[in-house]
């Protein structure tokens, strides 16, 4: 697919089908921003110094580890011991990431013995699972260890017991309070004595808890932290969850950027395995330190705003000391402070920067004019309420993550992606070379051994492509050459339904009425072919500036019309924002905003024209094209909740909901609300509101009703099933007595970790468009499938994941799969597939439009057209 | 071995010094090391390697070693010593191994064959009569290093902490007074061919400057340096084992190298760059409207233009030519690549030189197409 230029920049990523995301940024630290230190009391003011535990964040763990911990995200180590924390704490993220002990299929009476479908042609799949053999009857034996006197010191309490005789030669994991061991002691109850340096004696008693079955949610948590002890003897360098090569980076020297390839790992039981899964990731780090970015910006035309565009991009940014490997977040910059002064040491002795660098880490500074960062610490005691900051030299700090700035780059982001979407073959080739350095590293080999583990092959299972979809236009119905993209198929085809575009008025600055006046009669001449009848418009010459634009709508817009057209002299954000805002909220007509830019490309404006008119359309209330819906009376509807684009502590609910049984009008009802609250309450008023429409154009209520919920992080699963299905359930109630329609819950997930590949030509491709898989990559207690629905013409296809959580609908799971596949086809702003069924990507777009632009629920008039495309 | 904890807990009663005792160590090996800029360092009894963890970010140190009767502790610290992003980010000059042994200090093992400085810092102490009558021969006999630096408990402070034990430590086998520790030193400094010199840390209190510093500290230097270490490595068996080895990124590996230079390049050629462009834009301003392919600009830089020797970068269409040379002449990259040549080997594949190879190409209006991604606001 040619890249389309004009596409806005809402529609990037989401209209490019192909778009695999892949690389992993570090800036999500910054989302939860600490609070600013400004005004506060330094106190007591210190650099970071790590010579002598002064930095006390890691170092508890570091103490009991015997491998090596690399932390670099922000003194959160995930290391051994603080995972074998969480199991015994069965805290929050493991548990989040894993989502174990969450069984939905059980109570699925349809699927409860097969949920695969039998439907399509066989497609022989390669994955990224490998198959981990165990002993039968193998368990875990979970012990719990008290000492007497107690000891504060966890590092005292891991090396009490590591060189106790008893365990000098076991395999172990201890974190303190928690052993695991691969062989059960002989006692139920151990008792042993230990000496420590000082001289005391302590009683250490070791009682047995539960001996665990390889299936059981603890044992995945420990077989996950096993293998990251394995990743750590490849030497590979541990950041976050995941593992990279940082000998072995890719430089994208242009950009400063250097991108280390890696790995995310995990193991999970996959219907009757246990399997290692790995993912290549990149890790995307600056060449460039704080300081050469502040000189860069110094170095601008403009210096008179130069500490405030610095504070602006700076501030909140996470970065990486150079000498000991910390992250830090600046959270101020002290302009007043330099490394020639000095700062008070822990032993109280005062030290100039300079020396101190000097001393610490043979370090010299070249620029002695430096301001310092200023990063407020995490405080190990969260109740003694001192504030802790450090001050840092730019200089030795290097950024980390890609700012926005850097995200919007498109040649940056292009060059990036070149680097970073390996196609099947080199992605293949990434994870034998893993699977065999597993494999022959005697280290490594002999942590699996110790624990019994066996590292088997690759997996490879048998997929199913379902028959593709034909496309039901007026007259004919159409069956497009690629289901990626039927654009051309579509020429010359009428679409279903477009009401005449009688009433409306293009607005303009005086610069480019030459542009619109050439827009609009391309419009005309492609608008005819397409059935869709353009009537001359009223064009409104005003200035360049956002106000002008605003002011000509507010005068010219009277309750007849039906479209607003912009040609926007540049790629300004307020001025989309303030049209936008005005025409969603005060004086709710459909609007449509064009770029003056996008119409200097003379080459290709019949085929921009095109878009526009067909997205014209669309807003105007009318119907593209369908597909075949075998079932009548059925509602589908997409969810999706947004944090991103919000203000802070907001989150915009978008719901979008089928009101026709031929699937091609919408529903739309956006909420913002305070991200504390739960959603559950807000989908009752949508789906309220996504009936009463149903009931007003069909005369009665949908027999059946299928809900596409996307916008699920990691771990929310449970909530979901827990609070929002029933939620959902009560809304029908509500509406009627004794309305009770048949309805299906599916969680829709546009990353997962599974990768299907298959061999065609002796190579490995990308499987084709509406393969399924439903066995062997799907887990026992969900009732789940794997769809693949875009092309990817650069790099690895992501499979999206579907997990039917709640279903009286009791369809055959063949009928769930190639309903959600053509659900794919239905999204009005691509003319091909795409990754995720059209409600739920109509639903995006709306919570999109709503934080980034409007910042308010847009009026309820607009509700039954797509105004938000 | 060096328990500062257990140290500072008793000197705390009327004695503390600060920095603390077992910094002021430290400090001490680490000026030794800034001064005679050794490239092979090894510390006997590294225990939680923190001596070595401070050793490793000075410049000269190319090998460090440390051994420790302890396999526990090794294993338990030897994360200190991992390199981490910003050394492959930003890599050292020389290379850097840093190889962890356990194993006893009395055994004869060709590892620490050759080196130019070993430390024994508050390590005799623990050893017991028969191995320390052992030492100096391993030590100096065999291993032979170009200097040594041993430190030990000064006996005669004893007295002025208020700790009822008579040693510092549970597990001292004893402690020398100043008369002990020297004239053991220079017994082992003469046998083996060293000169030796007597300093200390941790200076008395008023009224008690007597006793002599808290530490004492035996400097030995090698009187003629000798080259048959190399005969000894084959014959004698090994008899440590390996805890680990780190490998730091370095310059002298090409691929790190490459690496700075193209950034060190790109990043000045983006400079001037935006210097043209800035520039360009100026004049586009005044002329309101003009394609700026149509202007052909003069890059002008001549105040402050500290290279003036060299060739400008000029602009031809719309491609900036940057003279090789011109780059050259900025330090950074000079001393990366040495000659011009380097520079021109190592960012061959980075960047696109003129048809002459004389200069780096690049395109002034790629703008164009990031600007058009960045559509802001384009609804259609």
């Amino acid at each position: 697919m040619p890249r389309c230029p004009f596409f806005g920049r809402a529609n990037k990523g989401l209209e490019k089908p192909g778009c695999t995301r892949e690389t992993t940024m570090t800036g999500r630290a910054r989302v939860k921003a600490r609070g600013s230190c400004r005004g506060q009391e330094p106190h007591p003011l210190e650099p970071p110094q790590s010579s002598s535990g002064n930095h006390p964040t890691v170092r508890d763990s570091e103490a009991s580890i015997s491998t090596n911990l690399e932390t670099v995200k922000e003194g959160v180590s995930a290391g051994d011991w603080n995972a074998c924390t969480l199991i015994q704490r069965r805290g929050k993220t493991w548990n989040n990431f894993l989502e174990l002990g969450i069984h939905t299929r059980e109570k699925l009476a349809h699927v409860k013995d097969c949920k695969t479908g039998s439907s399509g042609a066989p497609v022989k799949l390669v994955t990224n699972l490998f198959n981990l053999g165990l002993p039968r009857e193998w368990h875990l034996f979970q012990y719990h260890v008290t000492f007497n006197p107690e000891l504060a010191s966890k590092r005292l309490r891991i090396a009490l017991l590591y060189n106790h005789n008893k365990f000098l030669k076991k395999t172990k994991v201890f974190d303190g309070t928690m052993l695991f061991l691969s062989e059960s002691l002989e006692e139920k109850v151990t008792k042993l004595s230990s000496e420590t340096q000082k001289g005391t004696y302590i009683a250490i008693t070791i009682t047995l808890i539960s001996e665990l079955p390889s299936s059981s949610p603890v044992c995945i948590q420990f077989f996950n932290v096993i293998f990251k002890k394995i990743l750590r003897k490849l030497s590979m360098y541990q950041i976050g969850r995941n593992f990279y090569s940082p000998s072995d980076p890719v430089e994208i020297p242009q950009h400063k950027l250097s991108l280390w390839p890696g790995f995310a790992i995990s193991v999970s039981q996959f219907e009757n395995k246990l399997m290692f899964t790995a993912n290549v990731i990149h890790k995307v780090l600056r060449n460039e330190t704080v300081l050469e970015f502040m000189s860069g910006l110094y170095n601008r035309k403009d210096k008179s705003h130069f500490i405030e565009t610095c504070e602006k991009e700076l501030l909140g940014c996470v970065i990486l000391t150079r000498y000991n490997n910390r992250t830090y977040r600046i959270d101020d910059i002290d302009w007043s402070v330099k490394p020639t002064d000095t700062f008070q040491k822990r032993d109280g002795t005062k030290i100039t920067y300079t020396d101190y660098y000097k001393q610490q880490y043979d370090i010299s500074l070249t620029d002695l004019n430096q301001p310092m960062l200023v990063s407020q610490l995490k405080n190990k005691q969260i109740d003694s309420g001192e504030v802790r900051i450090a001050h840092l030299v730019p200089e030795l700090c290097f950024l980390t993550g890609l700012s926005k700035r850097v995200t919007s780059d498109f040649r940056l982001m292009k060059d990036l992606a070149t680097e970073t979407h390996l196609n099947p073959t080199r992605r293949q080739q990434r994870l034998s070379r893993l699977a065999d350095n597993i494999q022959r590293n005697t280290e490594a080999r002999f942590e699996l051994e110790t624990w019994g583990l066996q590292f088997g092959c690759q997996m490879s299972l048998t997929g199913r492509v379902v028959p593709s979809e034909k496309l039901l236009m007026q007259d004919t119905t159409c069956q497009p050459m690629c289901a990626a993209d039927w654009s051309r198929d579509m020429r010359n085809c009428k679409l279903l339904e477009a009401r005449p575009l009688n009433d409306w008025i293009i607005v303009c600055s005086y610069r480019n009425e030459d542009a619109a006046q050439c827009l609009l009669s391309c419009l005309r001449r492609v608008s005819s072919p397409m059935g869709f009848h353009i009537e001359k418009p009223k064009i409104i010459k005003v200035q360049e500036n956002t106000a002008a634009f605003v002011r000509a709508i507010q005068q010219h817009v009277n309750p007849d019309t039906q479209l607003v057209m912009c040609v926007l002299p540049s790629t300004q954000k307020d001025c989309y924002d303030s049209i936008k805002r005005f025409l969603s909220l005060d004086y709710p007509i459909p609007s449509q905003c064009v770029l003056a830019r996008t119409l200097n490309r003379h080459g290709m404006m019949m085929s921009i024209a095109t878009k526009i008119a067909m997205q014209v359309v669309c807003k105007l209330g009318g119907e593209l094209w369908a597909v075949e819906i075998p079932l009548k009376s059925l509602m589908v509807v997409g969810i999706d909740v947004s944090k991103e684009t919000c203000t802070k502590g907001y989150s915009a609910v978008g719901f979008v909901a089928s009101s026709n049984s031929r699937i091609t009008r919408w529903f739309s009802r956006c909420i913002l609300q305070n991200t504390k609250t739960d959603i559950a309450d807000c989908l009752k008023v949508c789906m309220k509101g996504a009936l009463n429409k149903w009931y007003r154009y069909n005369n009665c209520f949908p027999s059946r009703i299928i809900v596409y919920r996307d916008g699920v992080g990691d771990g929310m699963l449970q909530t979901i099933v827990d609070y929002e299905v029933p939620q959902l359930l009560s809304s029908f109630r509500d509406s009627n007595s004794n309305y009770s329609p048949k309805v299906s819950v599916i969680v829709v997930r546009k990353t997962c970790i599974p990768r299907f590949f298959t061999e065609m030509n002796r190579t490995l491709q990308n499987p084709p468009l509406g393969t399924v898989i439903d066995s062997e990559a799907t887990r026992p207690e969900w009732y789940d499938f794997y769809l693949i629905s875009q092309s990817a013409h650069q790099g690895t296809v992501t499979p999206t994941y579907y997990n039917v959580i709640y279903d009286d609908n009791g369809l055959k799971p063949d009928h769930m799969q190639r309903l959600t596949y053509k659900l794919c086809h239905l999204y009005y702003n691509w003319p091909g597939l795409i990754k995720i069924p059209a409600p739920c990507q109509y639903a995006h777009k709306l919570t999109f439009l709503v934080g980034q632009s409007i910042h308010r629920e847009p009026s309820m008039e607009l509700a039954d057209c797509l105004f938000y495309l | 071995m060096v328990d500062s904890d257990v140290q500072r807990v008793q000197v705390k009663e009327n004695i503390k010094f600060t920095p603390s005792l077992s910094e002021q160590r430290h400090k001490f090996v680490l000026d030794f090391v800034r001064k005679h800029k050794p490239q092979k360092v090894a510390d006997l009894g590294c225990a939680n390697c923190k001596l070595l963890w401070r050793l490793k970010y000075h410049e000269s140190i190319e090998v460090l070693a440390g051994l420790d009767i302890d396999e526990n502790i090794l294993t338990r610290n030897i994360y200190r010593l991992h390199t981490g992003a910003g050394d492959y980010l930003d890599p050292r000059e020389r290379p850097l191994t840093i190889t962890l042994y356990h194993g006893s200090v009395v055994e004869k093992d060709p590892c620490l064959l050759g080196f130019d400085l070993i430390t024994c810092i508050e390590l005799i102490e623990h050893l017991e009569a028969k191995e320390l009558a052992q030492f100096p021969e391993v030590l100096f006999g065999f291993f032979s290093p170009t200097t040594v630096i041993i430190s030990t408990p000064n006996f005669e402070f004893n007295p002025l902490f208020s700790g009822k034990t008579l040693f510092r430590h549970p597990d001292h086998k004893f402690e020398w007074d100043r008369t002990q520790f020297q004239s053991w030193a220079s017994d082992a400094a003469r046998n083996y061919g060293y000169s030796v010199e007597f300093t200390g840390l941790g200076e008395p209190p008023p009224g008690a400057e007597a006793v002599g510093f808290c530490t004492q500290i035996g400097i030995f230097m090698k009187n003629k340096p000798n080259a048959q270490s190399l005969l000894n490595e084959k014959t004698v068996e090994c008899t440590h084992t390996t805890v680990g080895t780190v490998i730091y990124p370095s310059l002298k590996e090409e691929k790190y190298l490459r690496k700075a230079v193209s950034n060190e390049v790109f990043s000045q050629i983006l400079k001037m760059k935006r210097v043209l462009l800035e520039s360009l834009k100026m004049k586009n301003d005044s002329d309101s409207g003009d394609e700026c392919e149509f202007v052909k600009p003069k890059y002008n830089e001549s105040k402050n233009d500290p290279f003036e020797e060299t060739p400008k970068p000029f602009c031809i269409e719309n491609v900036f030519y940057v003279p090789l040379e011109r780059l050259f002449s900025f330090p950074k990259i000079k001393h990366l690549c040495g000659d011009l040549e380097t520079l021109k080997m190592l960012i061959a594949d980075e960047v696109t030189l003129s048809s002459d190879g004389s200069s780096v190409m690049i395109n002034i209006v790629d703008e164009e197409d990031c600007d058009l991604s960045d559509n802001d606001g384009d609804d259609l």
